[in-house]
């Protein structure tokens, strides 16, 4: 049991820091809830801090790490399954890396976009292929999710068959989804958090009255062991881990989304403050994989079989 | 970051495990229904503590300049964790190795050191914490049970509540206010419970019988040198003693071990296939392994040697989270555990109701994870 960070992993993070830095603050933005950043996507490849995973001294855990502090970002990155899921299939497939659930595949699809990789995962095998305009149908108009995403509209009849084992897939998949919700728990979190310090209403800052500071306590109780939920998955690599990991960061949502923005009170409802960035990502983690039963499910039957 | 334990940690637990596999008795299950304050168990803990000093398994984590071996804070986790996952048969004597030796030895005069580490060490003494009182319960500090010095004596009178252990235990770590400076002026008396003027009356109770008493003391007279530390210093003391005891009791393994047994019971009757049942008990698992973690991240600062902050509270709460859940999936899934149909589970319900309200309140909790993990701005008062 060693559950500080290493050396390299405080390295690595101290790096991704850097580099984020001045990506750190929200813009006022108006179109539309999604923000992106091409140049922060830029620098995360060019620096190699989407390929961590492979490196032997950094591997899973430094991946989840670098996705859970990406996340916190108001900017909206692709990096989770870049980091975590892509290693395990072919690390050299084009990014954005969108996967879908065979037979799911009406769902929205986080970045998905021309020339992004769209891996099919189910009974068949992993199987993908490189996503044409045609085959797209845009949302992003009328999406109420802060990620950019956009619909399948047709599937190619012939598509890549990866060795990989689509077990294995969900399992690393669920663990790159526990990790990017660990962070969106902990920036909305923050956000509400900062929010509710300043503002002052009976003539003392909002933070100060016990019915939010229980709940926000409360809050952080379970962002908390999100965290580390999302960092023990990475670290086993035990599908039962897996599967609470984001069972749990996707009860966490749930929990608190509602919570944070009715604290804000009429900022909770604008554009102009960000914490829509986090929560409404959240919103849509939750329907990862099946939702909070379907990770039940399958956290019971690694646990304790039938 | 790495979540295995190692090989040596590993064989430490299987020691203890044998250990308790060969010295506790065949119907122990039954038996622990019996709370870990109830006359039963403390007259049997008599027994197996001395059996776990002899086996070196008692007070292993201690320095060794105490008799310890030095294990660190891991070992220690381990040891806490497979006793309470047994239904702790140390009863009261787990405090004894947990905070209250280490505190003689930093704080005790030799006096103290030679009369009572002595016997803790070797599994033959028994500690009550005279704490809360009827009006100072989350709020400590108000406490009024007086000591007054006169002549070389402390005279005492007052009265304390929900004390475990009281009675049976051979002495009470005892605060007193001897000032009324709010904090400043507390002060302990190390007082054995057959003094006389000492009336402890038990207060029937959910979590087993003879678990919580009253305490009365009238004009209880000790001499001056029975004062642990100096005037006033109670306050600094309680809060270096509980320092290692802040994350408490590690409910959420015997949780997680109550969590198992119910799906065992409800697998075996065919009962384990509904997928809401599933569902929930997935989701006990994670709250369980949810707590696991966060408390280990504490136990994770301890072995580097840094103060434990707000972030045991954190972890303290998140345990009583997935001690209610479990609780709450015996009862609404197997009701009839509770009716004679499982010791075990019963044992684990009977104590679940503890964890949100002993050894500081989970609103308590939640009032410094605010403060101090947070860092929200502080309450008017």
């Amino acid at each position: 049991m060693q559950l500080a960070l290493n050396e390299d992993q405080r390295q690595v993070l101290d790096f991704v820091e850097a580099l984020a830095r001045p990506f750190a603050s929200a813009p006022l933005h108006d179109a539309g809830l999604a923000l992106e950043s091409a140049e922060l996507d830029a620098a995360l490849v060019e620096n190699g801090f989407l390929d961590v995973q492979a490196v032997e001294e950094l591997g899973p855990v430094t991946a989840a790490l670098v996705v859970e502090k990406l996340a916190r970002l108001p900017f909206a990155v692709e990096a989770a399954f870049s980091a975590l899921v892509r290693p395990l299939i072919d690390p050299h497939l084009p990014r954005p890396i969108c996967l879908v659930e065979e037979g799911r595949t009406r769902t929205p699809v986080r970045f998905l976009r021309p020339g992004a990789t769209v891996v099919v995962v189910g009974a068949s095998g992993v199987r993908s292929f490189t996503a044409r305009e045609e085959q797209i149908a845009p949302a992003q108009e009328d999406t109420l999710y802060a990620y950019p995403v956009a619909f399948l509209a047709d599937m190619p009849e012939a598509m890549t068959l990866h060795a990989a084992d689509p077990a294995e897939i969900t399992r690393a998949w669920r663990v790159a989804m526990a990790a990017e919700a660990a962070g969106l728990l902990g920036a909305a979190l923050a956000s509400t958090v900062t929010y509710v310090s300043e503002r002052k209403q009976f003539g003392r800052p909002l933070a100060t009255f016990q019915a939010m500071r229980h709940r926000l306590a409360e809050a952080q109780v379970l962002t908390n062991c999100a965290y580390w939920l999302a960092m023990r998955a990475a670290a086993t690599g035990e599908a039962a881990d897996a599967a609470m990991a984001l069972l749990h960061a996707q009860e966490a949502a749930r929990r608190v989304c509602y919570d944070y923005h009715q604290f804000l009170g009429g900022m909770g409802m604008t554009l102009e403050h960000p914490l829509h960035l986090w929560t409404y990502r959240l919103k849509l983690l939750t329907s990862e994989l099946g939702g909070r039963g379907e990770q039940g499910l399958a956290a019971a039957a690694a646990l304790w079989g039938k | 970051m790495q979540f295995e334990w190692t090989e040596e940690q590993d064989s430490f637990r299987h020691k203890i495990r044998e250990f308790l596999h060969a010295n506790l008795p065949d119907d122990w299950e039954k038996f622990s229904e019996h709370g870990p304050a109830s006359p039963a168990l403390t007259a049997f803990a008599r027994g197996f503590c001395v059996k776990l000093a002899e086996a070196g398994l008692l007070f292993p984590h201690w320095p060794q300049d105490m008799g310890g071996e030095g294990l660190g804070p891991w070992e220690q986790q381990i040891l806490s964790e497979e006793m309470w996952i047994a239904g702790e048969p140390r009863g009261g004597q787990y405090m004894n190795v947990n905070w209250i030796g280490p505190t003689l030895q930093k704080y005790g005069t030799a006096e103290q050191k030679a009369r009572y580490l002595e016997p803790i060490t070797q599994g033959e003494s028994l500690w009550c914490q005279g704490f809360s009182e009827p009006d100072a319960g989350s709020d400590l500090a108000s406490l009024r049970t007086r000591a007054v010095l006169t002549d070389g004596h402390y005279v005492i009178n007052g009265q304390k509540i929900w004390t475990s252990y009281a009675g049976l235990a051979d002495t009470c770590f005892l605060l007193t206010r001897t000032s009324d400076d709010r904090k400043k002026g507390i002060t302990i008396v190390l007082v054995p419970m057959d003094t006389p003027g000492i009336t402890v009356r038990q207060i029937p109770s959910l979590i087993g019988e003879g678990d919580i008493h009253e305490v009365f003391f009238d004009d209880v007279t000790v001499p001056e040198t029975a004062r642990f530390g100096e005037e006033g210093q109670a306050w600094e003391i309680v809060a270096y003693s509980l320092r290692n005891e802040r994350l408490g009791i590690p409910r959420f393994v015997l949780a997680r071990a109550a969590l198992d047994r119910a799906v065992a019971m409800l697998q075996d009757r065919g009962d384990f296939a509904r997928e809401h049942v599933r569902m929930e008990a997935a989701r006990c698992a994670a709250l369980c392994e949810g707590a696991g973690t966060a408390n280990y991240a504490v136990v994770q600062k301890r072995t580097e040697g840094l103060t434990i902050g707000a972030e045991s509270s954190s972890a303290r709460y998140a345990t009583v989270m997935a001690e209610r859940a479990v609780c709450d999936f015996v009862v609404e899934f197997l009701p009839e555990a509770l009716a004679g149909g499982s010791p075990y589970l019963k044992m684990h319900h009977q104590r679940g109701i503890v964890a949100g309200i002993a050894a500081g309140s989970a609103e308590i909790q939640l009032n410094i994870i605010a403060s101090d993990v947070l860092e929200l701005p502080r309450e008017p008062r």
